[in-house]
């Protein structure tokens, strides 16, 4: 029997098992892609000094360092279910099953579809996707694309498709419907895209970041910004057009685009052809968390956290004996805070495997994640801290009930 | 194409219409949606459409539970071959 699994070789679930190592527990890391590292895999940007963070190498390192301090890994395992009986977990994969004390759930987010008509043609693919076969596996998805959905992911992966020498040719809405919702409001749009203004080099944005602060503000931003769109990285972006059709026989040929009003309706008359040979959708990341869902954990929904979350407390424990959370499935956010809250998962695991003399660490370790949080470069919801006020409430809530 | 056609559960092939009529006619929950249209109900699981699904249930009023994952899930959460699943060695 292992002393502690977990789930998922991303950032969080990296940084625990070298935390666990370190405190000397026997660690088995599950991981249902073939290489080590999660989202962090694909990252690839600039920081605010001037510095790169490159998350392939992010992912070297700390999977070297696990692997040198003796963590076990099994890579390309998907874990279909978990089960807990008397004292401790059995981890279900496909051939084999794991048994364990104790378990963290590391298992990240996933992307958010956004269904487009035409989205179900080869070539469409989410933006997500095309940032693992460019950075991660090094093939152009296409030469000539156009991405659907304006956020603080796409924009990050539209710039490192350029720097791939791919050309993005437009990000725009998708079109309005019962299932894109805010993502196809422009004014929505803005409003999310104002909180990276930071990362944008671009005078409207910059500009409008500072003007913006109410809604009116806002409604005249909207009204105003350039049909042509606004460009960054020499991609436009487009806030007044949506996609309301991707085309194509057998394959992806183009996408039709239509200007959209203030509102995100649709203006007739006014669509216009594209052509490109790959899309991408970028409906924004959600919290992974089925197998906590199986376990039987408790949930909370919290739309700054990106969905539902399992409820947990400060130190990464879940309602039930034995499960931890960390990373992203506590709610969407930068791989640093992911590092954090990996640390801390590890520490309490640690702890409750009965290594004396944590306490201090694990509370500095709680303050590390807050401080990574205030720090964080993106932000993918700009109400994430009070999304996490409201879940630890609720946590000392229903541990009172 | 309009949106009415455009594909929602790709595996069991179920329209945004077909979902949005049934919502419509029934004013149903996700749950109810799913068991109606077999929507969610395919090879992945509902791994893509789960959150349309619970978008479209909450169109007109439904209250949203925000305590409760509204549809649950089940394993096996990923596919596995019916040689994994029986244990056959080849």
């Amino acid at each position: 029997m292992n002393k502690v699994i977990i789930i998922g070789a991303g950032p969080s679930g990296l940084e625990a098992a070298i935390t666990c190592r370190e405190q000397g527990l026997d660690v088995l890391v599950l991981d249902e892609y073939m290489i080590a590292g999660g989202r962090l895999l694909g990252q690839l940007y600039e920081q605010p000094d001037g510095t790169w963070w490159n998350g392939l190498e992010e992912s070297k390192i700390r999977y070297e360092k696990a692997l040198e301090l003796g963590t076990r890994f099994l890579l390309n395992t998907p874990v279909n279910n978990i089960v807990q009986t008397n004292e401790h977990w059995t981890v279900y994969t496909d051939t084999e099953s794991f048994t364990a004390k104790h378990l963290l759930l590391a298992t990240g987010a996933a992307e958010t579809p956004v269904p487009v008509p035409g989205w179900t043609l080869p070539g469409v693919m989410s933006v997500g996707a095309a940032q693992v076969m460019t950075n991660v596996h090094r093939v152009k998805p296409g030469n000539r694309g156009v991405i659907i959905g304006v956020n603080v992911l796409s924009t990050a992966i539209a710039m490192e498709l350029k720097l791939a020498g791919i050309e993005v040719v437009a990000m725009t809405l998708p079109v309005n419907s019962q299932v894109t919702n805010e993502s196809s409001q422009p004014k929505e749009v803005m409003n999310s895209l104002l909180h990276v203004s930071h990362m944008a080099p671009s005078k409207f944005i910059k500009l409008g970041s500072r003007l913006m602060k109410n809604d009116f503000m806002k409604n005249m931003g909207v009204t105003f910004f350039p049909k042509t769109g606004v460009k960054i990285w020499d991609i436009p972006i487009q806030l007044r057009k949506a996609v309301v059709e991707i085309y194509g026989d057998n394959e992806v040929q183009g996408v039709i685009v239509a200007t959209i009003d203030s509102k995100g309706d649709v203006v007739g008359g006014s669509e216009e052809k594209i052509k490109a040979d790959f899309v991408c959708i970028a409906g924004g990341l959600y919290p992974l968390a089925e197998l906590a869902a199986v376990a039987g954990c408790s949930f909370y929904y919290s739309e700054e956290l990106g969905g539902y979350v399992p409820l947990h407390s400060e130190r990464m424990e879940t309602n039930l004996d034995g499960l931890y959370v960390a990373g992203n499935i506590t709610g969407i956010e930068g791989a640093k805070v992911a590092i954090a809250q990996g640390k801390t998962a590890g520490l309490t695991i640690a702890h409750h495997a009965g290594i004396p003399g944590l306490e201090k660490d694990i509370q500095t370790s709680i303050e590390s994640i807050e401080r990574a949080r205030d720090k964080a470069y993106i932000q993918f919801h700009p109400g994430v801290k009070k999304g996490k006020e409201l879940l630890l409430a609720e946590w000392q809530n229903r541990l009172g009930e | 194409m309009q949106n009415e056609k455009m594909i929602v559960c790709r595996c069991e092939e179920v329209t945004y219409k077909e979902l949005m009529e049934t919502k419509k006619t029934y004013n149903c929950s996700a749950r109810e949606l799913k068991l109606r249209t077999r929507a969610g109900m395919g090879y992945c699981g509902g791994r893509t459409c789960r959150g349309m699904i619970d978008k479209i249930a909450m169109f007109q009023d439904s209250p949203k539970n925000n305590k409760e994952v509204s549809l649950k899930y089940q394993p096996p959460i990923r596919p596995v071959s019916f040689t994994d699943l029986g244990g056959v060695k080849q």
